[in-house]
C-alpha cells in the first residue's frame, strides 16, 4: 500500500510536450487526445516578462470530485490512491468530466484530426471517460509511469507520499511545492514547483 | 492563473466530451488502453532516434512486431534515459501513409512512375556515367546529413568518382559559425554547462531545440547556482532556467561581443598570459577592440549600458568557469550579414576568459576513431570543391569545407558547373531560402536522385526518387560521439520492412556501386561494423545488445594549442585578410535595415519538430494545431500600433510573398522582430502538412553572407496587417 504523488517542477519545464506524447503512446491515445494538457502564462510588459509553464493532467485527488458523481462506481480510488476506471462500469455519462476541477477527464471518441490512418490493428474504443492512470501498469511492476522517464529535464519526480524518506517527499518539503487550487478541497496529490 | 487560462482548454474538454463512438486506427503503442498491461513477449531494441539530427540513445520496445514503446537509452550521452517529444513522434514513421514503397522515375509528363530496382540502377548509373565523361566527375554533387553511414556509403561513392562535391544540410543551419569557429578556435568546442558560474547563451535555446542532455547540464547548472543569461530577441523556452533576459535587437549579437571584449581587456578582467602565450596577434586585437564601448554597443544592441557590463564583468570575474555558450543555428548559425564574425567573437571572448578546454569553460573533446576494412579501395585524387570552400583565391575560400555552400547550388547549375547530384536525408529545396530559386536550379540538373521514405520538395522535382526503409527498419553504421566519456553508438533494426521493395541507404548505394565498377571501393555494413568494432577493441555483439558502448575517457584538461593556420588562438586571422576581409573581426551592420513600421522576419525551432519534415507527423502535427504554434510573434505594442488581437488572422508579406497566418501577440518579444518557427510552410504533397502555416524561406531572398557564403536567412523584412483590415 502506498499513497502516490507526483511534483513536477516547472521552473524546469520547457513546455517540450514529450510527456504528453509518451503517454498517448503508453496509453494507445489517438493524435487528438491527451491526458496532459499545457497552459501558458504570460506576466509583465516588455522587456521584463515572465513566461509559465504549467502541464495538467489528473491530480489524483485524495477527495476525487469525479469519483463522487460517478453514478455506476467506474471511477474509484486504489489501494495504492490512484484514481482508476473500471472501463466495464462506465456507462459514458460524462459527469465525472464536467466535475473535475482539472478539465482532467477525456472521452474517448472518433478522431478531430482524421485524414488517413496508419494501420487498422482491430482498436476499437468503448466511449468510456478515460484518464490518466499514473501507468499503473508500469508503476505495479516497479516502474516509473511514462510522463516521468522521458522527462528531458527531469521535472517530474513520482513516488509515495506516504514515505517521508521518497525522493518525492523530500522534494516536496525542500522545494515548497503546493498543489493546484488546493482551495477547491478535493486534496491533489501533484504538486507544483513554480 | 489555471481559471484565467481555461478559456480554450474548455472548448477542448467540450468536444472531446460530446464526442461520439469509434475510432482512428492511426497509433503506435498499446491497442487499447483497457489493454495497457496486456503487451506480451516484449522485445527491447537499441536504436538511435531520427527525430532530429542528435541520434539520441533509446531502446524500442517491440510486441509482435510492432513498436509499442520507446525510451531513453540510459547509456547515449545525449539521451541520458530520456526522450523528447519528436522522439514519439517519429516512432511513428514506419507505418505513415505517405511511404514510398518502390522506385520512381520521372516520365516525359512530369509524373512518376514505379520502377523496378534494376532499371532504377541501370539507368542512373549509366546517366551518371555520360555526365561525368562528358562534363567531368566534378560536375557531380552529393547532399546529405552527414552522419557515418553517409560517410561510408553517400561520400565514399562520390569520392570514388573523383569529386568533392559534397553538402551538408548545414548551410541552412550554421556554416558561418563553422567557418567562424574554425578559423580563431580550429573547430567547435562544447559549453561544460553544468560546471559554469556562468553562462550567455547568444540566440541559443536548449528548451526548444532540444539535446536532452545539454538541458539536463542546464538544469544542473541552476541547481548548482550558476548565473544563466539568455541573449535572444523572443523570450524563448528555456527562459525559465535563467536568470536575465537581454532582448537584444535581432541581428546586433556582434555588437554585445565586441563590448564585452572592450570590457573584458578595459577593465583587466581578461586572461592575459593565456592571451599573450597562446593568442595570435593578440596586440592587434586588444588595439581594435578599443573602439567598441558599452555605449556604442548600446546604441546598436538596444541594451543598456549597465547590463553590457554587468555581462561582461559576470563573465570576467567568474573566469575561467565563465561561457559565451556555442550555439547551433541559433542567432549567428547562418542568419545574418555578420554572422561569421559573430562566430569568431564568440570564440574569442572564450578565449580572453581562459575558459579553452577547462572544466567550466570550452571543451575540445574527441571521439573514437573508426575505421574502415583494410582491403577496400581508397579514392584517387578530387576534383577541387564546386563551391571553392578552402581554396585560396575562391570567393568562399573562408567557407568550411566539412559543410560547403550548399545553398549555391542553384548558381552552379546556371552557370554550368553542376549537371548531376544525389540527395538523401535531406530538403535542400524547401529548407534554403527562396523557392522558386531553388527549384529551378535542382531542376535544372540533368540528373537529380533523391533518396527518402517520402515526398519531399526536393523529391518532386527529381529524376528518379528511391525508397529508403525508415529508421526503425534498418541498422545502420558503427558512429562515434565525442565528450569526457566518448562513447560508440549503434542503430540497430527493430521492426521488419513495412514495404518490403524498400532498401536501406547503404545498400542502395552500394548496389548503384556494382552496377557501375565500383564495388572495390564497398563493403557490406556488417563486415563494416565489426571491423569499426574490431579494431577499436570493442564487441559488436555487445554493441548489438546494448546500443551505446562507453569508453575509457581521453580527454585532459588544458589548452592543447589549436587547428588554426598559426596553431595558436587566432585573434587575427590571416586568411581573412587574405579573403579581402580584416585579420581581426569587426563590427559589420546587417544587410538589411528594417524600415519604419516592418519587422525583421527571425527564426528558430520549436520543440517538437525538427526541420520542415516533423510537420508530417499526425501527432506533432496535431499539437502544433492544438497549441496555434504556427503563429507569428508580434510584440504587444507593435500589435496595439497595428490593429492586431492575439489570436487575429493576419497577413505577412513582402515583394518575395504573401500569407496568412494568426498572430500571437504577446510582451516577450523585441518590438522589431516578428518571429515565426522555421518548420512550417511545406509545399509537398503529404497527408498532413497542407495548410500547415507558412515558411520563412519564402520571404527571404536567395542571397549569401559574405564570408561563409551562409544563407543570410534572417536578412529579411516583412509587413505585417490584419487580415480583412
Amino acid at each position: 500500500m502506498a499513497r502516490y504523488g507526483m511534483l513536477i517542477d516547472t521552473i524546469k519545464c520547457v513546455n517540450c510536450y514529450a510527456c504528453s506524447l509518451a503517454c498517448q503512446t503508453q496509453n494507445g491515445l489517438p493524435d487528438d487526445e491527451n491526458f496532459i494538457y499545457f497552459l501558458e502564462k504570460e506576466e509583465g510588459t516588455f522587456p521584463n516578462v515572465k513566461r509559465d509553464f504549467l502541464p495538467v493532467q489528473c491530480q489524483h485527488c485524495d477527495e476525487p470530485a469525479c469519483e463522487e458523481v460517478c453514478p455506476t462506481g467506474a471511477t474509484y480510488k486504489d489501494e495504492d490512491g490512484i484514481v482508476v476506471l473500471d472501463n466495464s462500469k462506465c456507462i459514458g455519462c460524462k459527469y465525472c468530466g464536467v466535475a473535475c476541477p482539472y478539465s482532467a477527464r477525456v472521452q474517448l471518441h472518433d478522431s478531430m484530426y482524421k485524414k488517413g490512418t496508419y494501420e487498422d490493428a482491430g482498436r476499437e474504443y468503448n466511449y468510456t471517460v478515460e484518464k490518466c492512470r499514473f501507468c499503473k501498469e508500469l508503476v505495479d511492476n516497479g516502474e516509473q509511469p511514462a510522463c516521468v522517464t522521458t522527462c528531458i529535464s527531469n521535472a517530474r519526480i513520482f513516488g509515495d507520499l506516504d514515505d517521508p524518506e521518497s525522493e518525492l517527499s523530500k522534494a516536496i518539503v525542500e522545494k515548497k511545492a503546493k498543489p493546484l487550487r488546493a482551495d477547491l478541497g478535493t486534496k491533489p496529490k501533484i504538486y507544483y514547483v513554480r | 492563473m489555471l481559471k484565467s487560462k481555461m478559456t480554450r482548454r474548455t472548448f477542448l474538454k467540450a468536444s472531446a466530451i460530446t464526442g461520439v463512438v469509434a475510432a482512428s486506427a492511426s497509433y503506435v503503442g498499446r491497442g487499447n488502453i483497457s489493454d495497457a498491461s496486456s503487451i506480451q513477449d516484449a522485445e527491447k531494441i537499441p536504436n538511435l532516434c531520427n527525430g532530429c539530427s542528435s541520434r539520441c540513445g533509446m531502446t524500442v520496445t517491440v510486441s509482435d512486431g510492432r513498436v509499442v514503446r520507446v525510451d531513453g537509452n540510459p547509456l547515449h550521452s545525449r539521451s541520458r534515459g530520456t526522450l523528447c517529444g519528436r522522439a514519439h513522434g517519429a516512432a511513428l514513421l514506419a507505418y505513415h501513409p505517405d511511404r514510398l514503397t518502390e522506385p520512381l522515375k520521372k516520365n516525359e509528363n512530369g509524373e512518376f512512375e514505379p520502377i523496378s530496382w534494376e532499371q532504377a540502377y541501370k539507368e542512373i548509373g549509366e546517366k551518371l556515367q555520360t555526365i561525368i565523361n562528358e562534363h567531368g566527375p566534378d560536375s557531380f554533387a552529393y547532399f546529405q546529413n552527414p552522419k557515418r553511414v553517409q560517410r561510408l556509403y553517400g561520400d565514399r561513392f562520390v569520392e570514388a568518382l573523383g569529386s568533392a562535391n559534397i553538402f551538408s544540410h548545414n548551410a541552412s543551419c550554421n556554416l558561418s559559425r563553422d567557418t567562424g569557429f574554425k578559423h580563431v578556435l580550429g573547430g567547435v568546442p562544447s559549453g561544460d554547462v553544468a560546471n559554469a558560474k556562468v553562462t550567455l547563451f547568444i540566440g541559443r535555446s536548449y528548451g526548444d531545440g532540444i539535446r536532452p542532455s545539454q538541458l539536463q547540464n542546464l538544469v544542473t547548472a541552476k541547481d548548482n547556482g550558476s548565473k544563466i543569461y539568455i541573449v535572444d530577441p523572443r523570450l524563448n523556452s528555456t527562459s525559465n532556467l535563467a536568470d536575465e533576459w537581454l532582448p537584444i535587437k535581432p541581428g546586433t549579437d556582434l555588437a554585445l561581443l565586441l563590448a564585452i571584449a572592450n570590457v573584458l581587456i578595459e577593465e583587466n578582467l581578461y586572461d592575459k598570459e593565456f592571451c599573450e602565450e597562446h593568442g595570435n596577434r593578440f596586440e592587434d586585437f586588444e588595439r581594435e577592440m578599443k573602439q567598441y564601448t558599452p555605449e556604442w554597443a548600446s546604441d546598436k544592441t538596444d541594451l543598456s549600458v549597465d547590463v553590457i557590463k554587468q555581462v561582461a564583468r559576470d563573465l570576467g570575474e567568474n573566469r575561467p568557469k565563465a561561457i559565451v555558450e556555442q550555439s547551433w543555428k541559433g542567432a549567428f548559425g547562418c542568419n545574418y550579414e555578420n554572422s561569421t564574425e559573430t562566430a569568431r567573437m564568440v570564440g574569442l571572448v572564450n578565449a580572453l576568459l581562459g575558459n579553452i578546454n577547462v572544466d567550466g569553460g570550452m571543451l575540445f573533446t574527441s571521439g573514437p576513431s573508426l575505421e574502415s576494412p583494410d582491403n577496400l579501395k581508397e579514392p584517387g585524387e578530387l576534383k577541387p570543391r564546386v563551391d571553392g570552400a578552402g581554396i585560396k583565391g575562391e570567393k568562399w575560400y573562408l567557407a568550411d569545407t566539412a559543410k560547403g555552400v550548399g545553398n549555391a547550388v542553384p548558381d552552379f547549375v546556371k552557370e554550368g558547373k553542376l549537371k548531376a547530384a544525389f540527395c538523401q536525408h535531406h530538403n535542400p529545396v524547401r529548407n534554403h531560402p527562396d523557392y522558386e530559386v531553388m527549384k529551378e536550379g535542382y531542376e535544372g540538373l540533368d540528373l537529380l536522385v533523391v533518396v527518402d521514405i517520402w515526398m519531399s520538395e526536393t523529391a518532386e522535382v527529381a529524376d528518379y526518387v528511391l525508397p529508403e526503409s525508415s529508421w526503425l527498419e534498418r541498422t545502420e553504421a558503427v558512429e562515434g560521439l565525442g565528450g569526457k566519456t566518448p562513447t560508440v553508438n549503434l542503430r540497430v533494426q527493430a521492426i521488419d520492412k513495412i514495404h518490403p521493395k524498400t532498401k536501406n541507404f547503404s545498400e542502395i548505394m552500394s548496389e548503384l556501386a556494382d552496377e557501375m565498377g565500383l564495388s572495390d571501393y564497398f563493403t557490406d555494413l556488417e563486415t563494416e561494423n565489426r571491423t569499426a568494432c574490431e579494431k577499436l577493441g570493442i564487441s559488436y555483439d555487445e554493441l548489438l545488445e546494448q546500443g551505446t558502448i562507453q569508453l575509457e575517457s581521453t580527454w585532459e584538461p588544458g589548452y592543447q594549442g589549436s587547428n588554426t593556420e598559426s596553431g595558436k588562438v587566432e585573434f587575427a586571422c590571416q586568411a581573412f585578410e587574405d579573403a579581402g576581409f580584416t585579420a581581426v573581426p569587426k563590427w559589420v551592420e546587417p544587410k538589411v535595415t528594417i524600415p519604419e513600421g516592418e519587422f525583421r522576419l527571425i527564426h528558430g525551432k520549436q520543440n517538437i519538430h525538427s526541420h520542415t519534415y516533423s510537420t508530417n507527423i499526425p501527432k506533432l502535427a496535431q499539437i502544433s494545431k492544438e497549441y496555434n504554434l504556427d503563429s507569428v510573434w508580434i510584440n504587444k505594442k507593435r500589435a496595439d500600433e497595428l490593429g492586431i488581437k492575439d489570436g487575429d488572422p493576419v497577413i505577412i508579406e513582402n515583394e518575395m510573398h504573401t500569407g496568412k497566418t494568426t498572430a500571437k501577440v504577446t510582451e516577450a518579444i523585441h518590438p522589431e522582430a516578428a518571429f515565426y518557427p522555421s518548420h512550417y510552410g511545406s509545399r509537398a504533397s503529404l497527408t498532413y502538412n497542407d495548410d500547415n502555416g507558412l515558411s520563412i524561406n519564402d520571404y527571404t531572398p536567395h542571397q549569401y553572407e559574405a564570408m561563409s557564403g551562409a544563407p543570410n536567412m534572417m536578412e529579411t523584412s516583412v509587413q505585417i496587417k490584419k487580415d480583412g483590415a
